[in-house]
């Protein structure tokens, strides 16, 4: 059987494969063919995939180096569930795997992932694809939603465009979590220096696609030489536009499901689901991006 | 007197009736019958004068004072009559200067443009607010309304049961820091203190209900701050799907008044380095809208 790709919305963006055992060894036909599909869907959905976290770092090898999890980086080694530094932990269970409770830090942090975002835009050097393995999934809600920014772009009138185009935005999980009262303090000493801002272009190119796509983030809190403000109000507006309902596509998870995304192409954002009852244990893999989009300065304040 | 509907049961537009003169009780009580059915009324080409607005306005209540006004130095302000909301880029009285790019006063109007219901960070909230073009960009700015009892009445039965006895806080800090601006006179710290509302309103006349929603909400009282942030965020984006909103296209003499018990508004963008655009507001005090009230009189 030969892996095929069925759209899953009219506009063409995200598909579903099938005809593919991604716990196997892949050949590198294999991976062109995955690659490929993630140029031109952006985001792909696997049914099926039975991954433990050693076989899902094996598999996500395949196409780059690994990032460590900044959740991981910015925790102590004994409030870690999971061993491996790559292996991204996005679940509701504390280091015992009990439900984490209401007041619980790293649950009110994680709700910042409500909020739409692209993986990793606060390094230099920003993720590419990020994937997602469902090992449990609760009753009802939980859906991860995806924004297709190659779409958004286009959709962009001319006069924005010129106005976006060389824009330079700074980019900080501070910024994010602000937005949601977690503040900068709350990180902890030791993590303060994790959250300086880095810079990114606000209008990025692939040469693979020679496609553009806006790269917007949560993470964002200025653009570089404009009042913050004013910075912000247009940063809200874009999103906005990008994430009007024609360009996104809500991924309803079932048990053993692999999502991939392109974090260069696409935000994406969690949804809510009764977290103080229900488990939702999520594994992610994250590959390194190619390089930075912007030259980075000494002092990025 | 004629109310065309522009957006059915929303908004609608009133001819035949010229609000610069003085009123008759039963051209008010039209009016006020237009708000409670429609919760947004224009009134096309209406020249009205300052005096005349607020003439106009006192009809239907008791006039507040604008907090932007209050919180200013009498050097920043434009109108030394605070009931009088200067919503212009004017540098202050100097009309022939716009203010500069890094303007703290335009850096606290770009908050506008964040969803909100005028003075929810007052205890008695607003009610009616009254808005008059005087001069219009030629592109953009048009002011965007959203309708609270249609968003609440979209809720899931268990969204409205969830949604039912919850208590938000309100303060102008709250909107003013999602775009990073904290920049306020000293003296004024009993304006920024947080005030509580509930989060699901019962409009004292018509008895529906709506989500009193507005970027002024810092916090759900007894909720952790990011989850309920989190929450309220999703519930303002429920209710400004485009299927609650209208804009309005603004042109010089229209007058706009809208509900703040059942309407969210906000501004969007123009070049307002290098156009004008000068507008008055005047609103009136809120009623029925206290929370220990509502609790009191259950």
């Amino acid at each position: 059987m030969t892996l095929s790709i069925r759209p899953l919305t009219a506009s063409g963006f995200a598909g579903e494969v099938s005809g593919i055992d991604l716990t196997r060894p892949l050949s590198p036909d294999q991976v062109a063919a995955i690659d490929d599909g993630m140029d031109r869907f952006g985001v792909l959905v696997f049914h099926d995939q039975r991954f433990d976290d050693a076989s899902q770092l094996a598999f996500s090898r395949n196409f780059g180096d690994l990032e460590v999890s900044s959740g991981a980086e910015m925790s102590k080694a004994q409030d870690r569930r999971l061993p491996q530094m790559e292996m991204a932990d996005i679940s509701n269970l504390d280091v015992k795997g009990r439900l984490r409770a209401a007041s619980d830090r790293m649950r009110l942090t994680a709700l910042g992932n409500r909020l739409w975002h692209s993986d990793a835009s606060f390094r230099a050097i920003p993720a590419k694809y990020s994937l997602l393995s469902a090992r449990t999934v609760p009753g009802t809600g939980g859906n991860t939603e995806f924004a297709d920014m190659r779409a958004a772009y286009d959709a962009v009138d001319a006069d924005m465009k010129a106005e976006i185009e060389t824009l330079v935005t700074e980019h900080s999980n501070a910024y994010s979590r602000e937005q949601i009262g977690f503040m900068k303090a709350d990180y902890g000493e030791e993590n303060q220096l994790k959250l300086k801002p880095v810079r990114h272009r606000l209008v990025r190119y692939d040469p693979r696609t020679g496609r553009r796509s806006l790269y917007l983030s949560a993470h964002i809190g200025t653009i570089v030489g404009w009042p913050v403000p004013e910075a912000r109000m247009l940063i809200r507006d874009l999103m906005e536009h990008a994430t009007q309902r024609r360009f996104v596509h809500a991924h309803v998870w079932r048990q053993w499901d692999l999502v991939i995304w392109d974090n260069r192409t696409t935000m994406h954002r969690a949804r809510r689901y009764n977290d103080l009852t229900d488990v939702r244990d999520m594994r992610r893999t994250t590959i390194r991006g190619d390089g930075v989009t912007v030259a980075q300065v000494q002092e990025a304040a | 007197m004629h109310i065309r509907a522009v957006q059915n049961g929303f908004v609608g537009e009133v001819t035949g009736i010229d609000i610069c003169k003085p009123l008759t009780t039963d051209d008010v009580a039209a009016i006020e019958r237009g708000m409670d059915q429609y919760a947004v009324l224009t009134f096309p080409d209406q020249p009205l004068t300052d005096e005349q607005q607020v003439a106009f306005t006192e009809n239907f209540g008791e006039l507040e004072i604008t907090l932007a006004g209050q919180m200013a130095k009498p050097e920043e302000r434009r109108f030394q009559q605070l009931e009088l909301g200067d919503i212009s880029n004017f540098n202050g009285a100097d009309t022939t200067r716009l203010r500069a790019r890094d303007d703290k006063r335009r850096m606290y109007a770009l908050a506008n443009r964040l969803w909100h219901s005028d003075a929810s960070f007052r205890a008695v909230g607003a009610g009616y607010t009254l808005l008059h073009a005087r001069i219009v960009p030629g592109k953009g700015a048009d002011t965007q309304f959203a309708d609270m009892r249609a968003a609440y009445d979209a809720l899931s039965e268990a969204e409205k049961k969830e949604v039912e006895g919850l208590v938000c806080e309100h303060s102008i800090v709250f909107s003013r820091e999602q775009i990073g601006f904290g920049d306020y006179n000293p003296g004024h710290e009993e304006h920024l203190k947080p005030v509580p509302h509930r989060l699901v309103l019962t409009h004292p006349k018509t008895g529906r209900k709506s989500l009193y929603l507005s970027s002024h909400i810092g916090g759900i009282v007894g909720w952790p701050v990011p989850e309920a942030r989190a929450f309220i965020r999703d519930l303002t984006e429920h209710a400004t799907q485009p299927q609650f909103v209208y804009s309005h296209k603004w042109r010089v003499g229209d007058m706009v008044m809208w509900d703040n018990r059942t309407v969210m508004h906000r501004a969007t963008r123009f070049d307002d380095l290098k156009e004008v655009r000068d507008l008055r507001r005047t609103s009136l005090k809120g009623v029925g809208l206290e929370v220990k009230q509502a609790m009191a009189a259950e």
